[in-house]
């Protein structure tokens, strides 16, 4: 053992067991976790929290927001005066620009009978800028919300949104609940 | 009296259930149907088995390609594949480096649970530069690959200069655990240089930052992977001590051109011709710095926790108490989005004042703790650059050595070995 050079090596085995003995005790506590529970791959924001802040439009990676205004049809009310469609305190209830909620004019409505209109969003033209959900959840049912588009979402290892979300409404959930939907 | 209010809260149960049906649901009468909205999942599991299945491949073709044939070509090709795949196509995300914080966050955070996925691409390179040394780093990993690629001169950078910049990325891993361990932040992937250029788009900041590290890569070895990457740290670790590794070809004629072909000075001259220094100056000197090594831990530990509040405002909720305390002293003033919120949810300032105490406690203990390592680490570096070796011959240094194999195709003496075989 005076021998330096197998001092060295005797370090070094002694090194190379402590290493593999982290490795195997680091993955036998962590797959013993994901056994037993169910493991979180996607981002959602939780509808009943978000309050319209208007960051996911902003602060998403992406130039163009993967979150996008959602249309629960079921929990509409099919209102003529929408509160998410039309501006509150309009001169005249016509599709002018200025008078609409949406900046970018993605909400479709259609006529289906008196006195019903059915609400539409164009997903191209959607920014996530929340502006009509606002107005839907101030006015109307809260049919209009805002949700992160899994198709469009780069699935970020730490969402950016969720980082400055006010309310605190972004989170992971798990793959076989990946969408949280108001009429689901 | 009792059951009066029993029954009127019976019949406002639906509508406090539902919250907001102002407007009941439409009987139609032209037979009008729901749209039937189908919100599509992309399946993950194909590509995350790809994945997965690619990384173990390339990380096999590159232990055989550097250890049994040492040549270069394979991790060249391997470099293209994992650039392209990796980065354009699977735009980076879950990376090695940022899996990181997964792995620490699932430790603290019990509502937490890491995908298999994730925890494999934190594991299986640990794992193969356990095995072959870091593998990983030589073309797999595709920010390593990205700069590997682009670099054409290597221009050496001092001892000094390196050595001290060395410690830059056991400061960075420190720093991501400390922010994953207190659940603020992963800071690995906001700082991330690549991502941006993988994506073709992203925050302004760090594009630019990654253009310039990969243009700095052109005239040095793969700056990134020495002085930022802490998975590099990380894995340098286990390559200390793996079972197998690079060497030096056998023959070797001490002709020095490996030196000078290794983008990541991880080849170590013999002492040979050196001029040997006084024998008691270097214990002295060793001693000194063996004494500096608590100093150092205990420095690092003090200043550290002396900056656990100013740290810990990386946290959302600290900075929503900071926020809110300056709404409660000048109340006149106009409340910002996340103070608003917090009202409106009916937030309560002792209830958050109590969980940022709580907040800022662990931060005062986990930041002594990495006060402590960082201090650690710049005691054992100093150490390893005093530590009096007896080298004869080339070494090649496993910590450093990234097994990109451009030393091969410089060495007169490879090609007779590889063929001999």
């Amino acid at each position: 053992m005076n021998n330096p050079i197998s001092r060295k090596q005797f370090l070094q085995i002694c090194g190379t067991v402590a290493t593999g003995t982290a490795i195997v005790s680091v993955s036998g506590f962590s797959v013993r976790r994901m056994m037993r529970d169910e493991a979180d791959h996607f981002w959602q924001i939780d509808p009943s929290k978000c309050t319209f802040c208007g960051r996911c439009e902003t602060d998403c990676v992406l130039s163009v927001s993967a979150v996008k205004c959602i249309h629960a049809n079921k929990v509409c009310g099919y209102c003529d005066l929408c509160g998410g469609y039309y501006r509150a305190n309009v001169k005249d209830l016509n599709t002018a620009a200025e008078n609409l909620m949406c900046p970018t004019g993605a909400i479709v409505r259609k006529y289906i009978e008196d006195p019903y209109f059915e609400y539409t969003i164009d997903e191209n033209l959607c920014n996530g800028c929340g502006k009509c959900a606002k107005g839907c959840n101030s006015f109307g049912n809260g049919s209009l919300y805002l949700q992160v588009k899994q198709e469009l979402c780069k699935n970020c290892n730490e969402c950016k949104i969720s980082k400055v979300c006010p309310a605190g409404a972004i989170q992971r959930v798990p793959a076989n609940k990946a969408y949280m939907l108001k009429d689901a | 009296m009792k059951k009066l209010f029993k029954i009127l809260l019976l019949a406002l149960a639906p509508t406090l259930a539902l919250g907001q049906n102002r407007f009941p649901k439409p009987d139609f009468e032209s037979g009008y149907q729901y749209p039937d909205f189908n919100y599509s999942v992309p399946d993950e599991r194909l590509w995350s088995i790809i994945d997965i299945v690619l990384l173990a491949v390339m990380m096999g073709i590159v232990a055989y390609a550097v250890l049994k044939q040492r040549k270069r070509i394979p991790v060249f090709v391997v470099s293209i594949i994992s650039i392209l795949y990796f980065g354009f196509f699977r735009n980076g995300c879950v990376c090695s480096i940022g899996s990181i914080q997964n792995v620490t966050f699932s430790f603290v955070d019990t509502s937490y649970v890491i995908p298999l996925t994730v925890f494999l691409m934190f594991i299986l390179p640990i794992f193969f530069t356990f095995l072959f040394g870091r593998v990983f780093c030589a073309g797999v990993c595709p920010f390593g690959a990205l700069q590997e690629l682009v670099n054409v001169k290597n221009f050496r950078l001092s001892k000094a200069v390196s050595a001290v910049l060395s410690i830059i990325p056991w400061i960075y891993l420190v720093f991501a655990i400390l922010y994953a361990v207190t659940r603020s932040q992963f800071i690995i992937c906001r700082f991330d240089p690549f991502i941006g250029i993988f994506r073709l788009g992203g925050d302004f900041g760090m594009i630019a930052f990654g253009g310039l590290l990969l243009v700095a890569s052109v005239f040095t070895g793969r700056p990134f992977c020495r002085f930022l990457c802490p998975y590099g740290a990380l894995l340098s670790l286990f390559a200390r001590f793996s079972i197998k590794q690079i060497v030096i070809t056998p023959s070797c004629i001490n002709c020095d051109l490996c030196l000078h072909a290794c983008p990541v000075d991880a080849i170590r001259p013999p002492y040979e011709n050196k001029v040997k220094e006084n024998r008691t100056a270097g214990v002295k000197r060793l001693l000194a710095y063996l004494v500096l090594l608590p100093v150092a831990t205990l420095t690092g530990a003090l200043l550290l926790h002396s900056a656990s509040d100013s740290l810990s405002s990386a946290n959302k909720d600290v900075r929503l108490y900071e926020q809110v305390m300056q709404n409660e002293e000048n109340p006149q003033n106009v409340q910002p989005v996340d103070v608003e919120v917090f009202f409106s949810q009916e937030g309560r300032i002792d209830e958050l004042t109590s969980r940022v105490a709580s907040i800022r406690g662990t931060f005062r203990t986990y930041s002594t703790i990495a006060g402590a390592l960082i201090g650690l680490v710049i005691g054992f570096s100093l150490i390893n650059l005093s530590l009096k070796r007896s080298r004869k011959t080339y070494e090649i240094d496993r910590t450093a050595c990234v097994a990109c194999g451009r030393c091969f195709s410089y060495c007169p003496q490879n090609q007779q070995t590889t063929d001999k075989k």
